[in-house]
């Protein structure tokens, strides 16, 4: 298993939440300003790779009848270590993303991986498969973020960049972001559960549609060379 | 009391649906919704054993974490009640109720994973709410989860007979037609009785 | 029977340590929570109506259902509301300060799922937030929104949030009346 593969799998080919398609209440729900979507990709990367780290590590001594007990204790575990955490360290992220940091432990991202994934393979291969797919799961959390809060209110960076005393990153989620329109020219229906759904859904269908098309340009070249070989 | 218990049992089903304003439980919600049946026979077993669970919860919640002050563990314990409940019901039923269990059996074990279901419990912990009050949001949690995704399924009947981009197919055009139906539950925002 | 005794064995010794693990977790962040619950409060607090300390009265939880607890300042400056209510999306909970002429001092929302842009405006810190907060000082117990009567400016797009919390402060103000 080569780490640049498993970079390409986890960020594109195999993204958990436009290729596998799980995952996806939270990142419909707390798509709404970049730094709820940061922080949520984050907190999931996180405890993807430590969960991923520790199943591969325990992944000979466990029986298996009782594997998925032990993964969801495993991960219940982590999720709470992280909760409390940030509601010590970075309180504003905790109110803001509420009962979803809890609904970690039911996302079939990371109980999907420890089964698939860590059962079989080794300890390192196991740590990067947890930060790549983390990193494709923030990357599409940060893609919607900033197509609805643009689109939506006409705002850039909301709660995590703050530009009134220079630009600076805030990590308290006070920052006011950029306004790039005026907010009464923005849909704000996108940054209702209606846009969550619609920006989800148009997502998956251009992921699919350049699938779609990088395999037929495959087949095409494939072809192409066979022909040229029939012809010499 | 009782209008308490309406107005959380109105919000749960039709203000703030778990499905289309709360985003909980979509997965099972998208993966269980091709055909009525199916969908009723989910929604069916997720009003049961959200009803359960809340129940369960709250007493474990109340009478072991609070008391011993270890709140911190109540992530871990309700996902472990959940899991074994959902275990349990599936055996008890197997048994005792065979005709329940032909018709919900199948969708039991997806349920452990289902978010409404921990989103639930964690919820009536976070909004303080007494027994009776948890137990009734989280039927009424169920009923809402059940109205949506038996709705919806009658959507996607249809939407199967209708054209759309090819890349579409599949999940796209799913998740695009429960946003149009989202947009509908919408008008129940903000809905008061008993202001 | 003894393989499910092993397996339940080995089920409970991962729980245990998962339970001590976070034992300890608990232990080192236990105090910090307590900490930023208590600086958020009473910013709100002082937000509404500053005073030099705030110490809670009994009232008539059965006629207000939706206010939490009532606090008089020590100073006399007045009381703080702390009331919980359903806005568009979910429960606000938000801070009421109110003088001894029944007037309200000013509103701060401590904790809310409204929609961002729109009814979340009512408890940002923007210019916007603050300018429509604003409108409440001086307000009595039959504060309404223009569309109601009253004085008070919705929020573009957001007649709903306003409106609750513009009910949720008339009854704040109503609930202090009736401590006498």
């Amino acid at each position: 298993m080569n780490i640049k593969k498993q970079f390409t799998e986890g960020l594109i080919t195999n993204n958990p939440v436009l290729v596998q398609l799980i995952g996806m209440c939270a990142t419909m729900a707390i798509t709404t300003t970049l730094f709820n979507g940061v922080g949520m990709g984050l907190s999931v990367l996180i405890i993807l790779t430590c969960c991923n780290v520790v199943v591969s590590a325990i992944r000979k001594i466990i029986p298996n009848e009782i594997r998925l007990a032990i993964f969801v204790v495993i991960i219940a575990g982590f999720v709470t270590i992280v909760d409390l955490l940030l509601q010590a360290y970075i309180p504003a992220l905790s109110d803001a993303l509420g009962v979803f940091i809890p609904l970690i432990v039911v996302n079939c991202i990371i109980i999907g991986r420890a089964e698939a994934f860590c059962q079989k393979n080794t300890v390192g291969a196991s740590f990067f498969d947890g930060i790549f797919q983390g990193l494709g799961y923030t990357l599409v959390l940060i893609v919607m973020c900033v197509f609805r809060e643009l689109l939506g209110s006409g705002r850039f960076g909301g709660g995590l960049i703050d530009i009134a005393n220079g630009f600076r990153l805030t990590l308290d989620g006070t920052g006011a972001g950029i306004q790039i329109f005026p907010e009464d020219f923005g849909a704000s229906i996108l940054t209702l559960p209606f846009g969550g759904f619609i920006t989800l859904g148009l997502l998956i269908a251009i992921m699919q549609y350049a699938l779609k098309r990088s395999a037929k340009k495959k087949e095409a070249a494939e072809k192409a060379q066979k022909e040229a070989e029939e012809v010499c | 009391m009782l209008t308490n218990i309406i107005s959380i049992s109105l919000g749960a089903i039709l203000i703030n649906n778990f499905i289309f304003s709360q985003f909980l439980g979509c997965c099972p919600f998208l993966g269980c919704s091709s055909k009525v049946d199916t969908a009723t026979g989910m929604g069916l077993a997720v009003v049961f054993v959200m009803g359960l669970a809340s129940a369960i919860c709250w007493v474990i919640d109340q009478f072991i974490l609070v008391p011993l002050g270890l709140e911190f563990l109540q992530t871990l314990a309700f996902i472990l009640v959940i899991a074994s409940l959902v275990q349990f019901v599936e055996m008890f039923l197997k048994k005792s109720v065979p005709s329940l269990y032909s018709a919900l059996g199948i969708y039991l074990p997806l349920i452990t994973t289902n978010c409404a279901v921990l989103g639930v419990v964690l919820l009536n912990v976070q909004n303080d709410y007494n027994f009776i009050e948890s137990v009734v949001y989280g039927v009424t949690g169920g009923l809402g989860f059940m109205l949506a995704i038996v709705l919806f399924a009658s959507v996607r009947e249809r939407v199967q007979f209708s054209e759309y981009p090819e890349c579409f197919e599949g999940f796209p055009i799913c998740l695009v037609s429960a946003g149009l139906v989202a947009l509908a539950f919408m008008g129940f925002s903000g809905m008061q009785i008993f202001a | 029977m003894n393989k499910i005794l092993k397996l339940t064995l080995i089920l409970f010794l991962v729980c245990a340590i998962t339970a001590g693990i976070l034992g300890v977790v608990n232990e080192i962040t236990y105090q910090r929570i307590e900490e930023q619950q208590r600086i958020k409060t009473e910013r709100a607090y002082a937000a509404v109506l500053p005073a030099e300390g705030y110490e809670e009265v009994a009232f008539d939880q059965d006629a207000f259902p939706t206010v939490d607890l009532i606090n008089r300042c020590t100073d006399g400056a007045g009381w703080v509301v702390t009331t919980t209510f359903s806005g568009a999306q979910g429960s606000i909970t938000m801070a009421v300060g109110v003088d001894p002429d029944y007037k309200c001092t000013g509103i701060s929302i401590i904790k809310h799922s409204e929609t961002s842009g729109l009814g979340a405006n009512a408890a940002s810190s923007s210019e916007k937030g603050v300018n429509w907060r604003a409108q409440f000082v001086g307000e009595d117990e039959n504060v309404a929104i223009t569309k109601m009567g009253g004085h008070i400016d919705a929020l573009a797009g957001a007649t709903i949030t306003s409106r609750s919390v513009a009910n949720a402060t008339g009854v704040a103000i109503r609930a202090v009346r009736s401590l006498g």
